[in-house]
């Protein structure tokens, strides 16, 4: 499986979690940050079924979700799934890095979420 | 500071208009509100304009300035301000704390967004530029999208329903087929759109679980309005001035993913509670609102926010009309994002503009709420992550 290649950023005054990056901490104004790379599998926290998309996707839908790793991080990603039928909020999901997009023919890569 | 008035506003209307240009249209909407306020023929200090998307959709940056010397109002000092779907109300806040400050006594705003000459796809990822572009935009989350993550997780807290859903975008369509302005005005039923086996095709899922119907539509438009030291308005215009009562802006984290609770519009409250300081009124004093419901959750979600229910109620008040003309406050009685329509860049402007008229009791009695004395707006810039609340009040203080 390929890393998945974020990074998250845990304030080392409050311990509050950030991703993307801040330079001062939501919570306290800390500035000082300890880099956090995500583990394990991911909560699914919310999601849709997205019909009407933007240019640069040819896909029917896109099923969008919202979830949060096992450390803590909260990240939004594609659930690989060919309907909503059996996901639910609270469900546990795999994640991988994988290509979300592509443009010009050239694969962007970013997180996928898929059921268990 | 000087208190601040609106005392000219014009509007054009909003819907498909491929024979005008983008400054064609921030003109017409222009030269109604100084022919509005009795300015035809003099100047404007300042100039301030709305717009989001001329540089991406037009190709067409520095709009503030073709528009200047478009209505030969040189040398007047010209801006454009963009602040995604809430440039509108940002553009005016620039413009009364220009006039309030004692910098300039004559201020035109004028805002709007051209949106219809690219395909669906185009307006689609243009709007999806504000998204974070980093973390959300290249999953192709669209605005749509996270209105729909929202919406699921207010059904999941407070038990809203599609039938309140339904139930707002059938008002707005309603009060939009009375107003000639609004881009839709088709009157459309909860048979039609979600009781009926061909509802399914009616009103298809767009971000599940919204569906078609409870979006606004991509809309070209323009609306202006003219600003003016209060003490001034009686020497400028024979319209009744408006005061600008108060104003509040706030905002939010850039993505959804970093709320604490993803259904706190915090920014709402924020901006709601610095405007009802600031004009020292309270929700219950507030006659009639403009809410930004480019998704029809987002009416109900709003009119919690800025206290006028409690969270939750919302829905049930939509479903009891406490939401139409003639119930407890009204909302969107111009029909709203839902069928004015939403060119970005205009609507918080437009918003303002249909207050006016309101507060004026310058509308037709199927669109007018009685004896009006008060009005709020809301402008949601991103997800709620910039908002603009503004409150008018009919003749001064």
């Amino acid at each position: 499986m390929n890393e998945i290649k974020i990074t998250a950023y845990k304030c080392k005054k409050c311990g509050h979690i950030h991703y993307p990056k801040h330079e001062r901490c939501l919570k306290c104004k800390g500035r000082e940050f300890e880099e956090l790379k995500p583990e394990g599998n991911v909560k699914l926290l919310a999601y849709t079924q997205q019909f009407n998309l933007p240019w640069g996707f040819d896909e029917r839908f896109l099923i969008i979700g919202i979830a949060q790793f096992e450390n803590g991080i909260k990240a939004l990603g594609q659930i690989k799934a060919e309907s909503l039928e059996g996901i639910k909020t609270g469900m546990v999901l795999k994640p991988s890095w994988e290509p979300v997009r592509y443009v010009y023919g050239e694969p962007v890569y970013g997180l996928k979420f898929e059921p268990l | 500071m000087r208190d601040v008035a609106i005392i000219g506003v014009g509007m054009i209307p909003f819907g498909r208009r491929d024979e005008d240009t983008l400054v064609d249209m921030l003109a017409y909407a222009s030269m109604h509100a100084l022919d509005d306020a009795g300015l035809g023929d003099k100047g404007v200090d300042a100039v301030y304009v709305a717009n989001m998307g001329g540089g991406i959709l037009q190709h067409q940056t520095a709009v503030a300035s073709a528009l200047v010397d478009r209505l030969s109002l040189l040398p007047a000092a010209a801006d454009t301000v963009e602040n995604g779907p809430a440039s509108g109300a940002s553009a005016v806040k620039n413009g009364v704390l220009a006039v309030a400050s004692g910098y300039y006594d004559t201020v035109l705003v004028a805002g709007g967004e051209k949106m219809r000459e690219v395909t669906g796809w185009k307006a689609t990822d243009f709007v999806a530029t504000l998204t974070h572009p980093e973390v959300e935009y290249p999953y192709g989350v669209t605005l749509p999208g996270m209105a729909g993550i929202f919406t699921r997780l207010y059904m999941e807290k407070y038990g809203l329903t599609r039938e309140m859903l339904v139930a707002v975008a059938i008002k707005n369509q309603a009060m939009g087929a009375l107003n000639p302005y609004a881009h839709v005005e088709m009157l459309i039923t909860q048979e039609g759109i979600l009781d009926s086996p061909h509802s399914v095709v009616n009103n298809p899922a767009m971000a599940d679980p919204l569906h078609l119907y409870d979006a606004c539509p991509v809309s070209d438009g323009a609306a202006a309005l003219i600003l003016c030291p209060l003490e001034m308005a009686q020497e400028l215009t024979k319209n009744v001035p408006i005061l600008v009562a108060g104003f509040g802006q706030a905002t939010d984290t850039h993505t959804l993913q970093e709320r604490e609770d993803p259904t706190d519009l915090k920014a709402v409250t924020l901006a709601a509670q610095q405007a009802f300081k600031r004009a020292n009124l309270k929700p219950s004093d507030i006659d009639v609102a403009e809410l930004h419901d480019a998704f029809t959750i987002l009416e109900i979600a709003e009119s919690e926010h800025v206290g006028f229910f409690k969270k939750g109620e919302g829905g049930k008040a939509v479903l009891a009309g406490k939401t139409k003309l003639g119930g407890q406050i009204p909302i969107n009685v111009s029909g709203g994002l839902k069928a004015r329509g939403h060119p970005v860049g205009g609507t918080g402007v437009a918003q303002l503009v249909d207050l006016t008229w309101q507060l004026r009791h310058e509308l037709p009695k199927e669109r007018q709420v009685k004896n009006a004395k008060t009005g709020l707006s809301v402008n949601f810039g991103g997800f709620g992550n910039n908002v603009l609340c503004f409150i008018l009040k009919r003749g001064g203080k």
